[in-house]
């Protein structure tokens, strides 16, 4: 393997992986601009929503939660490509990790800066965001922390301050590397964000173990997360949501569409940056590997989940469950179901099919599937509560589409501008034993 | 003063340490300076550290702190919720546990500054080599009449320059 990364001489890899970040090509503006549209876009649909209310979104009652709260459940799933992978990844010593870990953490970041957004935009009143914070307003009044809303709260500040952090360690030798020969602003901005970084045995000590324990607190947070998340609804009394095994469920399926949400990613900057030595196939086949383990593991669970219901033929779980699987939303759900896990299984379940083009074909398949679960999960037991006669359907608004789209393209344009400012991929990580250089 | 010496071999490095250590001289006096980290066995060149301990400190320290401060709130606006009491600990645990891991959190990466030495230069006026991102360099702490012993030593155990350098 002669061209595996750690062969490559120190001088090629830093100009391999320093080279995306000097000049920007007309195609590069492009893009950004055009994603940077879509997400003002969004935001000036949510400012009508601020100056006209919830009313202009497709939420009625009984249906309270639609889009908004879906697309909380997808990101904060997506968040967990980075943690989760790159944590575990790192404490087991995958040396295959190392390209891998970087794209993987700035995922969640973003991520999380984005799902964090919706249960303030579900507000409706944004502007009251700050009644949720712990301290006593005018009327003298705490908020209630029995409250899921509140473990929410606690539980993304975690999150995103512990994936801030597991993103910002890494970056810091880099810095100090890319504060050497830059230009004044670059230099400046690295300088500082390198914290006077030498590079002596002290420094790589003390950074190592905060890695290695930062990898482990991070794991159990983002387990935690998602089963925060999973809480919102299985603390309820509704027909389908109150279930034990939502935690895990929730869970698996993060770390599902996570594993997705990496591999387009990175099969994406491999593509236009020119990465195809350090991102390779063999890296791509063990990502499907484990995309494929995900897969079977949210097949079980969600057989689990529904025979469950079906067996115990609950009048109020089995309309829900019919409306699901026979009724309006069944086109939504066999779909997911093909996406999910027929598609997967086939393209990466078959060794000779299982190409970088069909993993990445499988990856945007398995991240449309788990937005139909979320949608599936939220929308149609609001729209078949207990009473029959409050039976209801909900269709989302431009308003609400405009806002998702926005998240899409906030994200990409996130992920642009990090790419354009550090190094996509740990060059500290890549560099070969002085032994082993040309 | 200080000799900064340059190593290509990891093992010529580890030579030097052992030499150095053997004429006396202590962890607190070497630094290696190298472009990644450099693994040795132990008994090499060990830097203890506090960090796992702090960080379960912090959480324990912020963990509880929360937990207080829950139950102290509850108790300032009492709501009945759910027929639950009004401090529970099932339902405010979730805060406990992120709280909990926020203190493992900032405490882990609070210490990293202060270990490493980022935010506690432990001598503002010692040099810091350049390094050659194929090399490593081993700077030595030492008094002036030392300074040919610790030279012929990184020399002999294979170092590609050795350079005195005075306080920076």
């Amino acid at each position: 393997m002669a061209s595996a990364p750690e062969l490559l001489p120190y001088g090629q890899i830093r100009e391999d992986l320093f080279r995306p970040l000097g000049g920007a090509s007309r195609r590069y503006y492009l893009i950004t601009f055009a994603v940077a549209l879509v997400a003002i876009a969004g935001l000036v649909a949510w400012g009508i929503q601020l100056r006209y209310g919830m009313g202009v979104t497709g939420l009625q009652r009984p249906i309270f939660w639609g889009f908004y709260i879906v697309n909380f459940v997808f990101w904060i799933g997506i968040s967990h490509a980075g943690t989760l992978i790159s944590a575990i990844l790192r404490l087991s010593d995958a040396g295959w990790r190392k390209p891998v870990t970087r794209a993987a953490e700035a995922i969640t970041v973003f991520a999380l800066m984005i799902g964090g957004m919706f249960p303030i935009i579900h507000l409706g009143r944004a502007w009251l965001f700050y009644w949720m914070l712990p301290y006593p307003n005018d009327r003298l009044l705490w908020p209630n922390f029995r409250s899921p809303l509140m473990w929410d709260l606690t539980a993304i500040v975690t999150y995103v301050t512990g994936s801030v952090i597991y993103l910002y360690l890494p970056l810091i030798p880099d810095m100090a590397q890319l504060a050497e020969h830059n230009t004044p602003w670059r230099s400046r901005l690295y300088r500082a964000l390198a914290l006077g970084w030498t590079g002596s045995d002290r420094e790589w000590h003390a950074l190592e173990r905060a890695m290695k324990l930062m990898a482990g607190i991070i794991l159990a947070v983002a387990v935690s997360v998602h089963t925060i998340v999973s809480w919102d609804f299985a603390m309820a009394l509704a027909p389908t949501w109150h279930s034990s095994i939502f935690g895990p469920y929730f869970v698996v399926g993060a770390i599902f569409s996570g594993i997705a949400a990496l591999m387009v990613v990175l099969a994406t900057i491999r593509k236009t940056m020119g990465l195809e030595r350090y991102l390779t196939r063999h890296h791509f086949n063990n990502l499907s590997k484990l995309l494929l383990l995900m897969s079977l593991l949210w097949a079980y669970f969600t057989t689990a989940e529904n025979l469950t219901v079906w067996y115990g033929n609950a009048p109020d779980e089995m309309a829900v469950f019919g409306a699901r699987t026979r009724g309006p939303y069944a086109v939504y759900f066999w779909t997911m179901v093909i996406l999910n896990f027929v598609v997967p299984f086939v393209l990466l379940g078959i060794r000779r099919l299982r190409t970088v083009s069909n993993a990445v074909i499988a990856s945007v398949c398995v991240l449309i599937g788990m937005w139909l679960e979320r949608y599936l999960i939220v929308v149609p037991t609001l729209a078949n509560p207990r009473t029959p006669s409050a039976f209801s359907s909900y269709a989302p608004t431009w308003i609400e589409l405009a806002v998702t789209a926005a998240t899409f393209a906030a994200l990409v344009m996130l992920y642009l501008i990090f790419a354009k400012l550090f190094p996509i991929i740990a060059v500290w990580e890549f560099k070969p034993h002085p032994e082993e250089e040309d | 003063m200080h000799l900064i010496g340059e190593f290509r071999e990891k093992d010529a490095l580890i030579a030097a340490i052992q030499a150095l250590k053997a004429g006396g001289f202590g962890p607190a006096d070497l630094a290696i300076f190298s472009e990644e980290p450099v693994e040795f066995r132990s008994g090499i060149l060990d830097r203890p550290s506090h960090m796992s301990l702090i960080a379960v400190g912090g959480a324990i320290l912020m963990g509880a702190a929360a937990t207080g401060f829950v139950y102290y709130a509850q108790h300032d606006y009492q709501l009945t919720t759910g027929g639950m009491p009004v401090f529970s600990f099932w339902a405010t645990g979730v805060i406990t546990y992120e709280m909990t891991m926020l203190g493992a959190v900032l405490a882990t990466f609070c210490w990293f500054l202060w270990e490493s030495g980022l935010i506690r230069k432990r001598d503002k006026t010692a040099p810091i080599p350049e390094v050659n991102p194929a090399a490593m360099c081993l700077r030595v702490r030492c008094l002036p009449e030392q300074a040919d012993g610790v030279h012929e030593a990184m020399y002999q155990a294979g170092a590609t320059w050795v350079d005195r350098r005075e306080q920076a």
